[in-house]
């Protein structure tokens, strides 16, 4: 049998419904909005973790040609080293969308047997058989093909052959294919061969026994790797090693989640602000119960544990209303964020300490929230407690808002009021202020991330770019494309990929060096440190700042050994630059031809007069023809328009669940509103009735609290901006750092402020709307007769 | 003049701090009253009376003084310790009287025994009827306050005054908010409870209570004017 005690409080709570239903409501906002980024953080974090992990990664690449069995059991005997195997990477064309986009097709002896990077077959048929392509799912939407299409696959000067797509893979080693605008795809040996591709195995890959091994540490073994490779004759390109066990995006998925982490967190605290409000209204309301009860021998620990209780068992309703609602936004979005990152969720669910940490916070936000009001109301003394008039209408508005003069008596009324209760009205403002902030920084964020991309954009002073299969002669193509109807400019660009000696001899990474002739009208970058490269400089080098954080010694002034085709050569770091999301050294194409040997060119930028992505494409379509006739074998085309506008769809995607966390705290700051005014009007009723009986109509009392209500949110507004300030920089910061590793400049977005304007104006005349009505029916004799 | 004292007040003196040297409501009291008494406070308003209950009742602390409840010192008595004496040793009944309005009738008598675990649980409910019915609302023990009648409603909060078996009742103008004929039942009432062996201390302004109880004490301006055998002597 529920003591008489217990029963007081769930009479309490039947009796004010209403406010118990907001308490329940903020709490279950908040919740949902912290669950949701917990689970997504939990479950991402698992599939990327054990996903990755579970495809078995290498712990090294090292490139080399015509591998075989003898070789690889070479390699397995190196001591160290677990696994060896042999695949090829072949880069080509393939017909999508229209267009020749580029094509990175994998090839290895027996794709069921693959043990390092294992695959994963989605859909069709698996393995590609002789004839056939899978393509990785990442670049299935990207690509436009799905199984059961043919598709034109071109390597180099071979004529193009038509592939059966016959299947959908998945390579969660892989960075996303419609990030890098690659179709990535899985054949056979004997397909490479029908494409003219040579069928033996170049890349070595090697995974080694002591996974917990540093990056040095697996250097050291790659390094032994390829003595041992070298040792047979051949000759080793380079030697990749990543580091160890962390999936190429790691980092930046740590870095999403914890900013949206930060959001949810934020929610929550907000729905905390509305319970201690609302919890002080309640006790408000019971100090002469509290009083009676202390009489009768109610301890003051027994009282604050009935108040805690009931926080408890609203905490435990609202987490039972917000855990499956989180659970299913947040598996949602795992899934969105994985996919993005070439993730598959599939089997993997949400652990169980999410559930308990969401429970838990569930449980202890509300209880944390009123012990504030609950201990302040239970340590009253009984004379003081019995002495309560029960609620009053509040204090009085301070000095300077009494002083305001020069509206109606009801607007000067309502401008009052607003300020009596002045610590309910502080969190209620805090409340939708932090609300407005994220809203405006998240608006900001979506403005800053167009312009980010916008700065990354920049720098591509042209339209199109075409890759060639083999180096050509600068100005026979230059002619050629310029010939073409249509383009404004051309020019022929060259690049290499170079590895950095290090002093131990061993090399580090390689990385591509970009040559545009000085002077180039179509290359910009924005510089950061140091200078660009001048007329007179013989072997300068600038590196993008992605270069910089992967190879720190590549710093402005350091001179350094770069090893480009299997030579050493000398280099100067002039300058730091940013110029694109991948790590690259910039160059003159005059000073690459010198120093490497050769002024032939692999790639043509174009500026099309035709500034439509379809005139663009129809260009693209017209150059590629027009070269393929005149024998340039073209290996791959870009669309420049396609490129950004297909990344800024995918980050503002991400932007776009920030905008939901901010409307979420709206919705929570609108309750707190909503309460506070209720509140307002329950506590005034006495003078309502006053108000009535000295003539004001009911439409008066309407406007009066509606107004009181938009005092509140207009003030909140006004607070919300400076607020914005500091969040839309470090949101911007902290999402350059996540999804363009470049940072994010800081751009308001243009009317942002009236937007939240209206959006706050909405809210409170909504969250006014049933305070209002309710204060609009009170009549004089019941307001009169009024008590508690 | 008494023989067998439970409450005694010694040098009494509570004075409320305020301007000019603050306000005396009492001063220097010395009384005390016997187990079994029906007391009645009378005096004008602001004589002092409630001030006095308050401190019988540990509700209030005396500025000097003594105050004694059985053994109990009440004036040093810590205040962590205070509800659950307050609970256990004393009933009190208030003229508006304070009936939790979301609790029914036998749940509001149940209540202190709930707070200060003074019965086993199983016996309370039963308990609580019994009081009910002593004191002749035990057909309204499943209604809520607010359907209750004045005298209903203070004969249930004399009923819960009782539940823990207070060795005091205090009763604060308990027929202040009563019509005439249900004042005098309710006198009648702690007449008898007095008769059977309860003590009961009630303050009122009424002097009419004197022919009802078995001395009446008679304050103004703070201080014990005259101190006389009731009617119920």
């Amino acid at each position: 049998m529920l003591r008489p005690r217990w029963r007081k409080v769930l009479r309490d709570v039947w009796l004010h419904k209403a406010r118990t239903l907001l308490v329940v409501l903020a709490i279950a906002m908040g919740i949902i909005g912290a669950g949701s980024v917990l689970n997504t953080w939990a479950m991402v974090r698992r599939v990327t973790r054990e996903g990755f992990m579970a495809t078995n990664p290498a712990s090294a690449t090292i490139r080399t040609d015509a591998i075989d069995s003898a070789l690889l059991a070479r390699v397995e005997a190196v001591p160290g080293v677990a696994i060896a195997e042999a695949r090829r990477t072949v880069i080509g064309s393939i017909m999508a969308q229209g267009g020749w986009r580029t094509a990175v097709l994998f090839s290895l002896a027996d794709f069921t047997a693959v043990e390092i990077g294992r695959l994963k077959p989605e859909s069709g048929a698996w393995p590609p058989a002789d004839g056939a392509i899978t393509i990785e799912r990442s670049s299935v939407e990207f690509a436009a093909i799905g199984v059961g299409d043919a598709a034109a696959v071109q390597i180099g000067t071979a004529p193009p052959v038509a592939l059966a797509v016959s299947g959908i893979a998945r390579d969660a080693g892989l960075a996303p294919g419609w990030m890098e605008h690659i179709v990535y795809g899985f054949v056979t040996p004997a397909t490479l061969t029908r494409l003219g591709a040579p069928a033996t195995f170049d890349q070595l890959q090697i995974v080694v026994e002591d996974r917990s091994l540093d990056r040095e540490a697996v250097r050291r073994i790659a390094f032994d790797v390829k003595a041992v490779v070298e040792a047979t004759g051949r000759r080793v390109a380079d030697v990749d090693v990543p580091e160890p066990g962390r999936h190429i995006h790691a980092g930046q998925i740590d870095s999403l989640l914890y900013t949206q982490g930060a959001f949810g967190v934020l929610a929550l605290l907000l729905s905390g602000f509305l319970v201690i409000n609302l919890i002080t209204a309640m006790l408000a309301g019971q100090v002469r119960e509290i009083g009676v009860m202390k009489t009768i021998g109610a301890q003051s620990g027994q009282l604050a544990r009935m108040y805690l209780g009931l926080a408890l068992v609203l905490g435990l309703v609202a987490s039972l209303i917000a855990l499956p609602t989180a659970a299913v936004i947040g598996r949602w979005y795992a899934q969105f964020t994985a996919d993005l990152l070439n993730f598959d969720t599939a089997g993997f669910g949400i652990p169980r300490w999410a559930f308990g940490v969401e429970l838990a916070a569930g449980a202890l936000l509300p209880l944390v929230a009123a012990s504030i009001p609950v201990v302040r109301g239970c340590r009253i003394s009984v004379s003081d407690a019995l002495r309560d008039v029960g609620i009053d209408g509040g204090g009085v508005a301070p000095a300077w808002v009494q002083r305001v003069s020069g509206l109606t008596r009801p607007l000067l009324l309502s401008l009052r009021n607003a300020f009596r209760r002045r610590q309910r009205m502080a969190l209620t403002l805090i409340t939708l202020a932090t609300a407005g902030a994220v809203y405006l920084g998240a608006l900001n964020l979506r403005a800053s991330i167009q312009r980010s991309v916008g700065v990354q954009f920049d720098v591509i002073r042209y339209d199109i770019a075409i890759r060639f299969s083999a180096p050509h002669a600068a100005d026979s193509i230059e002619a050629v494309v310029a010939g073409v109807t249509g383009v404004a400019q051309v020019e022929g660009w060259s690049a290499r990929r170079a590895a950095l000696a290090m002093p131990d001899g061993t090399l580090g990474n390689t990385f591509p060096i970009s040559a545009a002739p000085f002077q180039s009208v179509m290359s910009g970058y924005s510089l950061q440190t140091g200078r660009l490269i001048a007329a007179a400089d013989s072997n300068a080098i600038v590196v993008n700042r992605r270069l910089v954080e992967e190879e720190p010694s590549l710093a402005v002034g350091a001179a350094v050994s770069l090893v480009i085709n299997g030579r050493r050569t000398e280099w100067t770091v002039v300058g730091v630059v940013e110029s694109g999301v991948s790590p690259t050294a910039h160059t003159t194409r005059e000073i690459l031809a010198r120093i490497a040997g050769s002024n032939a060119i692999d790639r043509a930028v174009v500026s099309a007069t035709e500034r439509t992505p379809a005139g663009q494409g129809e260009l693209s379509r017209r150059l590629r023809d027009e070269l393929e006739t005149r024998g340039f074998a073209v290996a791959g085309s870009q669309l420049i328009a396609e490129s950004r506008r297909s990344i800024e769809d995918h980050l503002l995607m991400v932007a776009g669940f920030l905008m939901t966390m901010s409307q979420l705290m709206i919705v929570v700051g609108g309750l707190g509103l909503a309460s506070t005014m209720s509140l307002a009007v329950l506590e005034r009723t006495r003078e309502i009735g006053v108000l009535r009986a000295i003539g004001a109509r009911r439409g008066a009392i309407l406007t009066m609290v509606q107004v009181e209500g938009l005092v509140i949110a207009i003030a909140s507004w006004a607070l919300a901006i400076p607020l914005s300030l500091p969040m839309s920089v470090v949101l911007g910061k902290a999402f350059g750092r996540i999804m363009m590793p470049v940072p994010v400049t800081y751009v308001p977005e243009p009317g942002g402020v009236g937007r939240w304007l209206v959006v706050v104006i909405g809210m409170s005349v909504v969250a006014c709307a049933w305070p209002a009505f309710r204060a609009m029916r009170i009549t004089t004799a019941a307001a009169l007769s009024y008590s508690n | 003049m008494t023989t067998n004292p439970l409450i005694t007040l010694r040098d009494v003196t509570r004075i409320f701090p305020g301007a000019g040297g603050g306000f005396t409501a009492l001063a220097d009291i010395n009384l005390t009253i016997d187990r079994g008494d029906f007391a009645v406070i009378v005096g004008q308003s602001g004589s002092g009376k409630s001030t006095l209950l308050g401190l019988l009742a540990g509700i209030d602390r005396p500025t000097r003084g003594e105050v004694l409840v059985g053994d109990t010192a009440v004036h040093s008595l810590p205040e962590r310790s205070m509800a659950a004496w307050r609970g256990r040793t004393v009933g009190i009944v208030f003229q508006f009287f304070q009936l939790l309005p979301t609790l029914t009738a036998v749940e509001n008598v149940m209540l202190p025994m709930d707070f200060c675990n003074a019965w086993p649980s199983r016996e309370r409910h039963g308990r609580a009827l019994a009081l009910l019915d002593r004191l002749g609302v035990a057909d309204q023990a499943d209604k809520l306050p607010s359907t209750l009648s004045g005298g209903q409603q203070q004969r249930v909060a004399i009923a819960r005054a009782l539940a823990n078996e207070p060795a005091v009742l205090l009763a604060d103008e308990p027929t202040g908010n009563l019509d005439s004929k249900t004042s005098a039942s309710i006198l009648e009432l702690f007449a008898q409870l007095a008769e059977s062996g309860q003590t009961v201390v009630m303050v009122t302004h009424e002097r009419g209570a004197m022919q009802f109880a078995s001395r009446a004490i008679t304050l103004a301006d703070g201080r014990v004017i005259a101190d006389e055998v009731g009617a119920h002597a």
